[in-house]
């Protein structure tokens, strides 16, 4: 099996407020594997954009912290990384695009400024130019950086062999390469008319012409793994259903393992390869989107299944799950579900229970596809 | 959306041709402050003239007020600002005084943008953090001193300490260049006199400090609010996630939209700075209009100066405008949201 471009482990994330602390993120383990798109849904609160902004440690610390656990990436532990050093790893291998789009892109500068910022800085590290993550134990071990410099080969080239001088005329780029790079991406996300748009700044832009310069943003990093935070959240429903065909068609064209992170079902069901149910800062479901989908074996999956609308259904009633969320600076004991469970049973008051392997209704997956956090998984499909 | 080099120039042009109608409205309000005064006003103006230029001013102050002001306007536009009781023509000083005092003032404005402004950025960066505390009690404390105690305390303890001439703009009473500009460091380099330019720099710095000083707090402040304002913002997360170092992300991205504000606020501080110029070139015998002003109006003993003190007032009357309408270029030019057209 090959290596995961992810692998988080044991992650739990608590903000402190006040003389409160919020478990935001608790115990939460994922494996993301090259070019696998893993989606995140939950309710409000649940935690998952904490979790999606904690990988690349974008969250604010304070009052955020991770407790305890690990977020692997190429190797190398990010929780383990100084705050200093985070900004030589953001943008190496991990984009993201956000929730607002209205505000992720800074009003001052033109769409061509901010994109080839995430050009340059590719770029710069590419050569060597600046100081950059290297991945592996030692991620800031610039010593093994092979010296691919402008300025080595420019010294080689006092020897005239050309390959030298070749070697730095591809690597010097101009405004115009740039801007034709530039313009490659902006095409990219299908952005008809780029030549006039990559003049323009974001106020003359609409909701989601912005995202889509947000994804050319993300993009034109080359990430190995692209976080995307709701991204289409924010957006109005036609919008929202023309950005997602994007994102679906990008998912096949670009060489990038995704987390997707939504509350929306439908989204998840269209994009992600796999699913994880998150609730209260846990991941209580996790598997093949087909599977969960089809027969979900956590009661809170069930509920949230049947309680998403239908344009369908039969009778025209909405449901909804009993109870409210719970709050995270005092979570209840045992499974955070077993206050609004139909199923709960004495054991689920006490002990949390672990994020294990259910046998998959589908006999062709493997059979630890499909896992769930509930003690009493064969009586999920039971409930209405 | 009306950006382009040339709704540029429409855009400057209509402003100056809005400040044609202030312009016009400092004159007459000073004119008439001065001339409806009560009692003789030729008195006032020549206290110590001959009884001949005494009956010639109350020819002309018997004249009705219009046809004295269009006179007063003619005459104002054509330069001839009138005279002092010894005879010292206003124009040509005020031409000298001009140019000295806006050196100074720029150089207190330099120190203002390069010193206040990044203290503001690390203040909002370090909010509620031993940083933050310092730079404030800093700016505060400017803030909170009176010009005149933090001239001379400059000009008595801390020039000589540091070994920094306190006195006029050049070691020598008469520099031995022409004085195109008549600003100091600038004639100096135009002559190409490297060691005249030194001396008029370390001669330049000690004002220029103390009124920057006094000033800070408001360039400070503003950033660092402003700062706190953009901080949170989304566009600084997705710079941060570029793989900006923080460096970066603070002063290409979060401070380009905080200054939007701090400009404004700069250019309203450039009547503070005039102000302060009064006393700071008293102190430090900087031969500049404030300077002027202060012994136009009698200060240190001299011969009130009736047409120096008017000439001196709608200088800085000008002088805020000016600053204003500057600040307002500034704040169209760096919000991209402001339409030229």
């Amino acid at each position: 099996m090959t290596e995961p471009v992810l692998r988080i482990q044991n992650l739990s994330i608590s903000y402190t407020v006040g003389a409160g602390t919020f478990q935001a993120v608790s115990d939460v383990t994922l494996d993301i594997y090259p070019g696998r798109v893993v989606g995140i849904v939950g309710e409000t609160g649940c935690g998952k954009s904490t979790l999606a902004q904690a990988i690349p440690r974008l969250m604010p610390e304070p009052p955020g912290s991770i407790g305890a656990g690990r977020i692997m990436f190429r190797g190398t532990d990010l929780v383990k990384v100084p705050k200093s050093k985070m900004p030589m790893v953001r943008g190496t291998g991990i984009g993201m695009i956000f929730q607002e789009p209205l505000n992720s892109l800074n009003p001052a500068y033109r769409v061509f400024d901010q994109i080839v910022e995430s050009i340059q800085i590719r770029h710069f590290r590419d050569l060597g130019l600046v100081k950059s993550f290297q991945g592996g134990d030692k991620p800031f071990d610039y010593s093994k950086r092979p010296t691919t410099s402008v300025g080595s080969a420019l010294t080689k080239g006092i020897v005239p062999d050309g390959a030298a001088e070749q070697a730095v005329k591809e690597r010097i780029r101009t405004k115009s390469d740039y801007r034709k790079e530039v313009l490659d991406y902006l095409r990219l996300v299908r952005i008809n008319d780029p030549e006039t748009i990559i003049d323009l700044y974001p106020h003359e832009l609409s909701g989601g012409m912005r995202q889509r310069i947000m994804i050319a943003m993300a993009l034109s990093e080359k990430p190995s793994l692209l976080i995307a935070d709701e991204p289409t959240s924010a957006l109005d429903v036609t919008i929202q259903a023309q950005v997602l065909t994007l994102m679906k068609d990008l998912i096949d064209e670009v060489d990038a393992s995704i987390l997707f992170i939504s509350h929306d079902l439908g989204v998840i069901a269209e994009t992600a390869d796999e699913i994880g149910v998150m609730y209260a800062g846990r991941i209580i479901e996790y598997g093949p989107v087909d599977e969960v989908f089809r027969s979900p074996r956590h009661p809170y999956t069930k509920m949230l299944l049947a309680a998403a609308p239908r344009i369908y259904k039969a009778d025209g009633s909405l449901r909804s799950i009993p109870g409210n969320v719970p709050n995270l600076s005092r979570p209840p004991p045992g499974c955070r579900f077993h206050p609004r469970c139909p199923i709960a049973k004495p054991i689920c008051k006490v002990d949390p229970p672990p994020l294990a392997p259910v046998p998959p209704s589908d006999p062709a997956l493997a059979p630890d596809a499909h896992k769930s956090a509930c003690y009493f998984p064969e009586e999920v499909p039971g409930l209405p | 959306m009306g950006r382009s080099p040339s709704d540029l120039i429409i855009f400057v042009l209509k402003r100056l041709v809005q400040l044609i109608p202030v312009l016009f409205g400092v004159i007459v309000l000073t004119f008439f402050f001065t001339h409806l005064d009560a009692g003789n006003i030729c008195n006032a103006w020549y206290p110590h003239a001959g009884a001949a230029t005494i009956k010639n001013c109350e020819a002309t102050a018997n004249q009705p007020i219009l046809t004295q002001f269009y006179q007063y306007f003619i005459n104002l536009l054509q330069g001839n600002w009138g005279a002092s009781v010894t005879g010292v023509l206003v124009y040509p000083y005020i031409a000298a005084a001009v140019p000295a005092t806006l050196e100074l003032v720029l150089a207190a404005l330099f120190i203002m943008i390069f010193i206040g402004i990044p203290l503001g950025v690390i203040a909002a960066q370090y909010s509620g953090r031993l940083g933050d505390h310092l730079v404030r009690i800093f700016y505060l404390s400017g803030w909170a001193t009176p010009t005149y105690l933090g001239a001379v305390i400059a000009a008595v303890f801390v020039g000589p300490y540091l070994g920094l001439p306190n006195h006029g703009e050049y070691s020598t009473l008469a520099p031995p260049f022409h004085q195109y500009t008549h600003m100091s460091v600038l004639d100096a380099l135009i002559a190409g006199n490297l060691p005249y330019t030194i001396d008029a720099i370390s001669h330049l710095i000690l004002p220029a400090a103390v009124l920057a000083f006094i000033n800070m707090g408001i360039a400070t402040r503003m950033t660092r609010a402003s700062m706190l304002e953009v901080l949170p913002l989304d566009y600084v997360r997705s710079a941060r996630m570029k793989g900006l170092t923080e460096f970066w992300v603070m002063y290409k991205h979060a401070l380009r939209n905080a200054l939007i504000t701090t400009t404004t606020v700069l250019g309203v501080t450039a009547g503070g700075l005039l102000a302060g110029t009064v006393v700071v070139e008293e102190v430090f015998d900087w031969p500049g209009i404030g300077q002027y002003a202060y012994t136009a109006i009698g200060g240190g003993g001299s011969t009130p100066n009736y047409a120096g003190a008017v000439a001196v007032v709608i200088i800085f009357a000008v002088a805020v405008v000016v600053a204003n309408l500057i600040a307002d270029i500034l704040y169209g030019v760096l919000d991209p949201r402001v339409d030229w057209r």
